[in-house]
């Protein structure tokens, strides 16, 4: 239970008197973006944030080494991460019990974990039951931006429409068309960087300088090109060039982001309150509480519609209420569906918007797990060079199910890996012996690895919901999540393929395998989470239309991945960002007209 | 996310290296011993010795005693708030002062440098399948050492010669993708 603390932050003395134009909750990706568009077109906004404001940059310190830390980079004594085996022994909520002070997600387990101690919730506050789930979550301004792993990539129509392609699940109410122009603003609103591929499946960002590759990662790029496949440097939510924001510096390649959980302290990095929130701060038309955690979507009694957000102090656990003439939801996949069913009143009985009864429902995300180490004997015994001065390593897109057709599954998935030289040679831990020899192998092949891992779609099924647990609550008397989640046959099927794909394209190139990973993580692993409360044109099963407005209340808006109708296989903030400032564009319109 | 979310998963990097002796493991009696805050003095000077014969110097850098392995071991033993940690460490201390007493008539630190490789050698001859507690104790200070070490300035800077976590103004280091 987090103590009571009377002392108030500055933004704690936000007037909620007065009745704001729009709220938005949630300060991340997509909360974030609606501030941006919203504030840009005039509309006076508050925004909530659960969590706190950090110093963020004295959390991060990304150039420390690991000798100048205590502990070289790990948590303080009492604070434990939940473990790969205790996500599938136990079932949540996996901190009940714990003797331990503080309990994370797996993510507090990586090394360095003392620089993501205070951006991860601590479990023991937030708990959730029902089936296995690996749930990550950063409650703090910003949210998980502030530790993503920048990987910023487009979806295409094959995603868009792929029950057109292949007759599975649903089509989304857009298509590629619609959005474009909107991936084009986030591109230079925000900087990415990556190299043009022309490929219809994986549509080019207006990419800034892309990061450079390593001697194997060309070699395996030439040969996967004699495959009809593609190997293309990482494409990184990261400005190589800069971008006209005086809170974000371009990338220096100093390399921090690949060593740790934790983001980047120069803000090269998109991270939501840098490139999004702060400009709009400047703009004069937003208003940020943090420290205020959303329970209700409060419903005007004679109209139906929303008229603000109940919220408790996470500080002081008093209950304040936010006016506004529009509502925006952007409190990530789960926790949005979490408040809108939390939302009951006599016109919503099963909470608001959710007249379809999908809120919760659709479920999807991506599996991963499977993937490949290779040997490249060449580099055994070359030289260290700088191979990790970059956000990321390397992206193979999509080959499957594109002009194919799989016999164990349908969609398809895409492989992320790195190689070369790093800060911590990980061969040591898998090689054998001791003494001279033992210290020599480790210097000559700290540079000779290439490896990879695949993220996978899984389906959205109706059947992988999630819904109110009827008696566990958080500590803040809210009740939490309960998780009706497995992967099915397509997934395990798809897993089975990765394995196999990767060791053939390695071997191809003539890499030598020397470690093949068939293992499935646990669910909620990508912390890619999709889908509970997806877009489409039919109010019977769909939430939102395709704007991510409620068909059910109009002045109610749902910004975040949950609106997304499928999972495809690439990652998804960036569409999710492009969604976000479509969508409040035409909020803003609405608004303007008197529509909302 | 990043390649990095999988280290969570046991290292699938394995390493064609053989096992192999090591080159030497003449201990310096004239290095300082510091007041451990965990261990006794006798379990500090073992564990200083043993992580100096599994990381051991050589021509291109120091080994772990220099690198400070068992003092940082030490300190990170001395604050554990799991309690099995800090007993496991003992325990193997004492399992391999057994076998020692058992194979050579005398301590691990009173043995003969040849005589400690022959009983390193030999616990670490189980490694990929320990079966005893002085086997399991050697995975235990191997897997500390390699922490301890390439953690250090000795095996970051010196050892392996790293490049990175620099700032690069101007192009970015590596190949293009053309």
């Amino acid at each position: 239970m987090t103590l009571i603390r009377f002392r108030a932050s500055p933004e704690q003395d936000v007037d909620l008197s007065r009745t704001y134009d729009a709220v938005v909750v949630g300060s991340g990706a997509a909360g974030g973006m609606a501030a941006h568009v919203l504030t840009s077109q005039g509309m006076k906004v508050l925004m909530l944030e659960a969590g706190k404001k950090i110093p963020i940059e004295q959390e991060l310190r990304s150039m420390q080494w690991p000798y100048d830390h205590p502990r070289r980079g790990d948590a303080p004594p009492g604070d434990h991460a939940i473990r790969f085996n205790e996500y599938n022994i136990r079932k949540p909520p996996y901190a009940k019990g714990s003797a331990f002070k503080h309990v994370f997600s797996y993510v507090g387990g990586w090394g360095g974990s003392d620089y993501v101690k205070d951006i991860l919730v601590d479990e023991k506050d937030h708990p959730y039951t029902g089936t296995k789930y690996a749930w990550v979550r950063a409650r703090l301004l910003g949210g998980k931006t502030n530790i993503w792993g920048r990987l910023a990539l487009r979806l295409s129509d094959y995603d868009f429409k792929g029950k057109t392609h292949d007759g599975y699940g649903e089509d989304w109410p857009i298509s590629y068309a619609d959005l474009e122009p909107y991936y084009d603003k986030v591109d230079l609103y925000l900087g990415i960087s990556g190299h043009k591929e022309n490929l219809p499946h994986l549509p080019d960002s207006l990419f800034q300088r892309p990061n450079k590759l390593t001697a194997p990662e060309v070699k395996l790029r030439k040969s996967l090109a004699t495959m009809g496949r593609t190997l293309t440097p990482y494409r990184a939510g990261v400005t190589t060039d800069g971008v006209k924001n005086k809170y974000r510096s371009k990338c220096f390649g100093r390399g921090a982001c690949g060593r740790r959980p934790g983001g980047c302290d120069i803000h090269a990095a998109f991270d939501s309150p840098t490139g999004l929130i702060y400009p709009a701060m400047d703009t004069g038309n937003l208003t940020l509480r943090t420290n205020s955690i959303a329970h209700e979507v409060l419903v005007d009694p004679n109209t139906g519609k929303a008229r603000g957000v109940s919220f408790v102090d996470s500080q002081n656990h008093r209950t304040y209420e936010a006016k506004a003439k529009v509502v925006i939801v952007a409190a990530s996949t789960l926790e949005s569906a979490r408040l809108l069913l939390l939302s009951r009143s006599r016109q919503h009985p099963n909470g608001i918007g959710n007249s379809s009864g999908h809120v919760g429902h659709n479920f999807c995300e991506h599996v991963m797990g499977p993937g490949v180490t290779g040997l490249v004997k060449e580099m055994v015994g070359a030289p260290p060079t700088l191979d990790d001065g970059k956000p990321g390593g390397f992206y193979v897109p999509r080959f499957r199910n594109l002009q194919d057709k799989q016999p164990g599954f349908i969609r398809g998935y895409g492989f992320e890996g790195g190689s070369g030289f790093g800060l911590f040679p990980d061969s040591a831990w898998g090689t054998p012996g001791f003494g001279g020899q033992f210290k020599k192998s480790v210097r000559e092949h700290a540079g000779a690895f290439i490896s990879m891992g695949a993220f996978g779609e899984v389906l959205a099924r109706y059947e992988n919901y999630m819904d109110l647990d009827p008696e566990v609550k958080d500590s803040w008397g809210i009740p939490v999540l309960r998780f009706h989640y497995e992967f099915s046959d397509n997934e395990k099927k798809m897993c089975e393929d990765m394995a196999n794909a990767g060791k053939e394209m390695l071997e191809a190139a003539g890499i030598e395998v020397v470690g093949v990973d068939k293992n499935i993580l646990t669910e909620g692993w990508s912390i890619h989470e999709l889908g509970t409360a997806r877009m489409g044109n039919d109010p019977k099963t769909s939430v939102l239309n395709q704007f991510q407005q409620s068909h059910d209340v109009k002045n109610l808006f749902v910004v975040d991945g949950s609106s997304h109708v499928s999972a495809s296989c690439q990652n998804p903030t960036w569409t999710i960002m492009a969604l976000a400032w479509r969508s409040c564009e035409h909020l803003a319109d609405e608004f303007k007209r008197g529509n909302l | 996310m990043k390649i990095s979310r999988r280290d969570m998963i046991q290292a699938t990097a394995a390493a064609a290296a053989a096992a192999a002796l090591p080159l030497n493991a003449v201990p310096n009696p004239q290095s300082p011993v510091p007041k451990p805050k965990f261990f006794t003095p006798a379990e500090f000077a073992l564990v200083d010795e043993m992580s100096d014969m599994i990381i051991p110097t050589d021509q291109q850098s120091a080994g772990a005693r220099a690198a400070g392995v068992a003092t940082f071991i030490d300190a990170r033993l001395a604050e554990s708030f799991e309690k099995d940690q800090p007993e496991r460490w003992r325990a193997g201390i004492k399992a391999v002062e057994a076998l020692s007493r058992e194979m050579h008539g005398k301590t691990f630190m009173a043995s003969t440098p040849e005589q400690r490789l022959v009983l390193l050698t030999r616990i670490a001859a189980a490694e990929s399948d320990p079966k005893s507690d002085a086997d399991k104790f050697f995975k235990e200070i191997k897997s500390g050492t390699i922490r301890a070490y390439y953690t250090s300035k000795i095996g970051i800077h010196d050892d392996q010669q790293y490049k990175g976590n620099v700032i690069q103004p101007g192009e970015y280091a590596g190949f293009d993708a053309t």
